[in-house]
């Protein structure tokens, strides 16, 4: 009987077929150390999302610097403006008080 | 007293969105025997089966907000197997090296068919002859030829059209064959 290529390579990949391979060690655990591995990812895209933002943050925190120096020298400057005018204020009542003059 | 049914996957998929790895966890539980089984189809050795698995759960992860209802949840991941396992064998050529199928034992002969079928070599002589084929190829003879799915069902899982796969399978049925005979000749 002549062989026949068609019916033996069914043959073949039938048998293949029922050999089918275990791959049950494979599974054993495999949901925990997929989900540390998931959860590893998650904590390096924080890490990285960090790294990302932090030279907004260094300029952020550089603008705030100098809005909070620039502020405070207009503060006091204004402080000193108002203590004087208020000690000029005081002297002026003094003046008056002991001249008599209104 | 009852016991509670256990959750839908469609339940456990919201549950994940919501932040519950535990859910996720369950998911992988239901479904990571055939995600196996599919991938050691492909791969060459234990490293890459696992490397697989994790690739299309990975994938799932990422992806479940694109999960639409109107399939169950095992299609859309026999989807995403299928895909990952056609990029693995992408990957794989560029690397890839053959060796030589054991030349005294193996020819198209009825006998020698029968010898290696019944040594348990089917899977072996299949496999190596699988290598030497088109990425395509191979992933079109595994579904069809191996996991007998229907030529719809690889449709939907390939993204081909039915008869765009109908002849790639006849195609790639044809390569393997000729493979398999022209090994017979070359021993």
């Amino acid at each position: 009987m002549p062989t026949n290529p068609d019916s033996n390579l069914d043959r073949l990949l039938s048998a293949a077929r029922a050999d089918a391979p275990d791959t049950s060690r494979f599974e054993f655990a495999f949901e925990t150390r997929l989900l540390a591995r998931l959860r590893e990812e998650r904590n390096a895209s924080v890490f990285a999302w960090a790294w990302k933002l932090a030279p907004f943050f260094a300029v952020l925190a550089i603008v705030a610097g100098f809005w909070s120096h620039s502020t405070t020298a207009t503060a006091d400057s204004l402080a000193i403006l108002v203590a004087e005018a208020s000690e000029g204020s005081a002297e002026v009542t003094l003046v008056s008080y002991l001249t008599g003059a209104p | 007293m009852f016991d509670a049914a256990p959750p839908s996957d469609e339940a456990l998929v919201d549950a994940t969105l919501g932040g519950d790895d535990d859910a996720y966890a369950e998911l992988i539980r239901r479904h990571k025997r055939r995600v196996f089984g599919a991938a050691a189809r492909f791969a060459r050795n234990d490293h890459q089966i696992d490397d697989i698995a994790q690739e299309v759960f990975i994938r799932a992860f990422k992806n479940l907000q694109n999960f639409r209802r109107d399939a169950p949840f095992e299609h859309w991941l026999a989807r995403i197997t299928v895909s990952a396992c056609y990029d693995f064998l992408r990957r794989e050529r560029k690397h890839r090296e053959t060796a030589p199928l054991d030349a005294v034992d193996f020819d198209m002969s009825d006998s020698s068919v029968e010898r290696a079928i019944s040594a348990g070599r089917a899977r072996e002589v299949v496999g190596w002859a699988m290598k030497q084929l088109r990425p395509d190829e191979q992933l079109i003879l595994t579904l069809c030829e191996i996991e007998e799915r229907s030529v719809r069902e690889v449709a939907g899982l390939t993204g081909w059209s039915e008869a765009n796969v109908k002849v790639r399978a006849f195609r790639a049925r044809n390569a393997l064959k000729r493979i398999l005979e022209d090994h017979a000749h070359e021993s």
